[in-house]
């Protein structure tokens, strides 16, 4: 039944990709933590201009997923592809280096350091002897919050004064300018007030517009129904199901998630 | 002008600046005689802070980056006994100020590793560190004062270097202390180190996670934390014409002071040199307009312990105020 799924998985995958190859391609993924099965055979992959909504309870194996895939924890089985190219992690620098970037809630800003610093945390553009271009931040960050589809007036504001979309807007806004091929949100929209939840996927839309990949992860199907083309669940370290959203309904999604098994084939 | 205010407020140390012009004022006013607004006073003053005002550059730094150093009161006599040994051994005197440096640094230095690997609280690490390098001191030296005179000739150029005056009215120390909050503000407020820093005191978590070596960052403040006392430690030294067992005793905890009246969180993240400079000032004038205006000396620990608790609380009230 196993080889039958991934054979379907691998079949899945020549569809959506548009020029072939898809962006990431997880084979065989297996991930132990001593004697604890966390990730079981795990077949995962993104496509180009892609919202896949990762879903499945706390403990399914979501965040292990997540972390191999962005290199903080290595796979004791399996492959990992990126644009068709298989690819060893030594630290997550290299992932971020491939334009996978992770933002995760409310652990990406610093609530006292302004808007346009937290944008270029780490990364800060310089002028000579590495004193930092604040005009070019300023400006460049602001950029990236428009193209969002965000309004904030000023960048020298800090990250505290904001509402909590806006603040996911900034953590987004943050992997926008460094060109991320794929951004993974991590939880985007647990905190988050009804308003702020549809700003968070108004920004999900937008990363697609513009060719951005998205895994975008929850515990609720709900939060993510709207804006995922794809929905992959996992439950238990195992994958429950990975369907396009036109091959499947809401009902359906719930009814696999609460019963934990995976579709008969 | 509404902008300029909220600008104003945002800066946590807008109190700070307010009460020290107020506190000049008072002092100016209520003095006997005026004699705060004296040049003999003013002198002695800008000779005197800085002490103080050196060190604490440092310990506020290193408090934005989230840690603590209570090492610094030991610091100090640990340099200042360096220097005079040194001295006392006939070692050229720039070689004795480079290795004094050196002493501060590698204390700062080892501070900074023991925190970062050990990953306890940083109080108490360098409370360890404050009594070990105290008890060292006091053993090498047995609490004995040791005179430099016997082996540094008046008017030396370390002496006109540290302690010299210019126009024998403006005390050079005051020029130090105006230089290191310079070269500090001009980094951490401008330089992408500086950025490090806020964002390491702030959300180290996602600091790291942009790829940013935190430790380094912390380790660097607090080799600066060292660089910063020993260099405290020899001026204090020349000034005082010897190597004495109790300096440095209680600048640990008037160094944190001096940050938060300046605005500095005690959480990480927020605070600003131009504030440490300002809460440096504002703590030595209280000290020396209260003993002025004739406030009994030994007790002038009650106003400071009274005028923190309250700095403290106007600089959160600002915090607020701003934070629409």
């Amino acid at each position: 039944m196993d080889d039958q799924k991934s054979a379907e998985t691998q079949g899945a995958t020549a569809d959506t990709a548009g020029n072939g190859t898809p962006l990431v391609k997880m084979v065989g993924i297996e991930k132990w933590f001593g004697k604890v099965c966390a990730l079981r055979n795990i077949n995962f992959h993104v496509g180009h201009g892609e919202v896949v909504g990762l879903v499945g309870d706390n403990g399914a194996g979501k965040s292990t997923l997540i972390k191999v895939l962005s290199g903080f924890h290595l796979a004791d089985k399996g492959d990992i592809y990126f644009e068709g190219n298989m690819i060893h992690y030594s630290s997550p620098k290299d992932a971020k280096r491939l334009g996978i970037e992770t933002v995760y809630q409310e652990q990406a800003l610093a609530p006292h350091v302004s808007i346009s610093r937290n944008v270029f945390m780490g990364r800060e553009p310089t002028k000579a002897l590495g004193f930092m271009n604040r005009k070019m931040m300023d400006e460049e960050s602001m950029g990236a919050i428009t193209r969002l589809g965000l309004r904030i007036k000023d960048p020298e504001a800090p990250v505290e004064a904001l509402s909590g979309g806006q603040r996911q807007g900034v953590a987004i806004a943050r992997v926008l300018y460094f060109k991320a091929k794929l951004v993974i949100l991590d939880e985007p929209t647990i905190a988050l007030s009804v308003k702020e939840s549809q700003q968070v996927l108004d920004f999900t839309q937008q990363l697609r517009a513009q060719g951005i990949s998205v895994i975008f992860i929850t515990h609720n199907i709900f939060h993510v129904f709207q804006v995922a083309t794809r929905f992959f669940i996992l439950s238990h370290g195992e994958a429950l199901t990975d369907v396009k959203k036109e091959d499947t309904n809401i009902d359906h999604l719930i009814e696999l998630i609460v019963s934990g098994r995976k579709e008969k084939a | 002008m509404q902008r300029f205010f909220n600008r104003f407020f945002s800066f946590r140390a807008s109190f700070t600046l307010l009460v020290f012009i107020a506190l000049l004022i008072l002092f100016g006013i209520t003095s006997a005689d005026h004699s705060f607004f004296k040049s003999a006073n003013l002198t002695a003053l800008a000779r005197l802070a800085p002490d103080l005002g050196i060190v604490s550059l440092g310990v506020g730094m290193l408090m934005i980056a989230g840690r603590f150093d209570l090492s610094v009161a030991s610091t100090v006599p640990v340099s200042s006994f360096v220097f005079t040994k040194l001295l006392g051994w006939g070692t050229p005197l720039l070689l004795c100020m480079i290795i004094t440096f050196c002493s501060g640094v590698l204390i700062g230095y080892l501070n900074g590793l023991l925190v970062t690997k050990t990953k306890l609280p940083s109080f108490i690490v360098t409370l360890g560190t404050m009594l070990f390098w105290r008890g060292l001191v006091y053993a090498a030296s047995r609490m004995m004062p040791i005179g430099i005179r016997a082996w540094l000739e008046f008017g030396s150029w370390i002496e006109k270097m540290l302690i010299g005056s210019i126009g024998g009215v403006l005390p050079v120390q005051i020029l130090w202390f105006l230089l290191f909050a310079i070269v500090l503000g001009i980094i951490l407020h401008f330089h992408k180190f500086g950025n490090w820093v806020f964002v390491t005191g702030d959300n180290e978590t996602a600091a790291q996670a942009m790829g940013i070596n935190t430790d380094g960052v912390i380790i660097t403040c607090y080799v600066i934390v060292g660089f910063l006392c020993s260099f405290m430690g020899m001026m204090q030294n020349i000034r005082i014409e010897s190597f004495a067992a109790n300096q440095g005793v209680g600048i640990e905890l008037k160094a944190i002071a001096s940050a938060v009246v300046g605005g500095t969180a005690l959480t990480g993240g927020i605070g600003s040199i131009p504030g440490i400079f300002l809460g440096t000032l504002t703590i030595q004038i209280i000290e020396n307009g209260l003993i002025l205006m004739g406030a009994p000396p030994f007790g002038i620990s009650a106003f400071i312990g009274g005028a923190i608790i309250i700095f403290a609380v106007l600089n959160v009230a600002a915090a607020r105020v701003s934070g629409r």
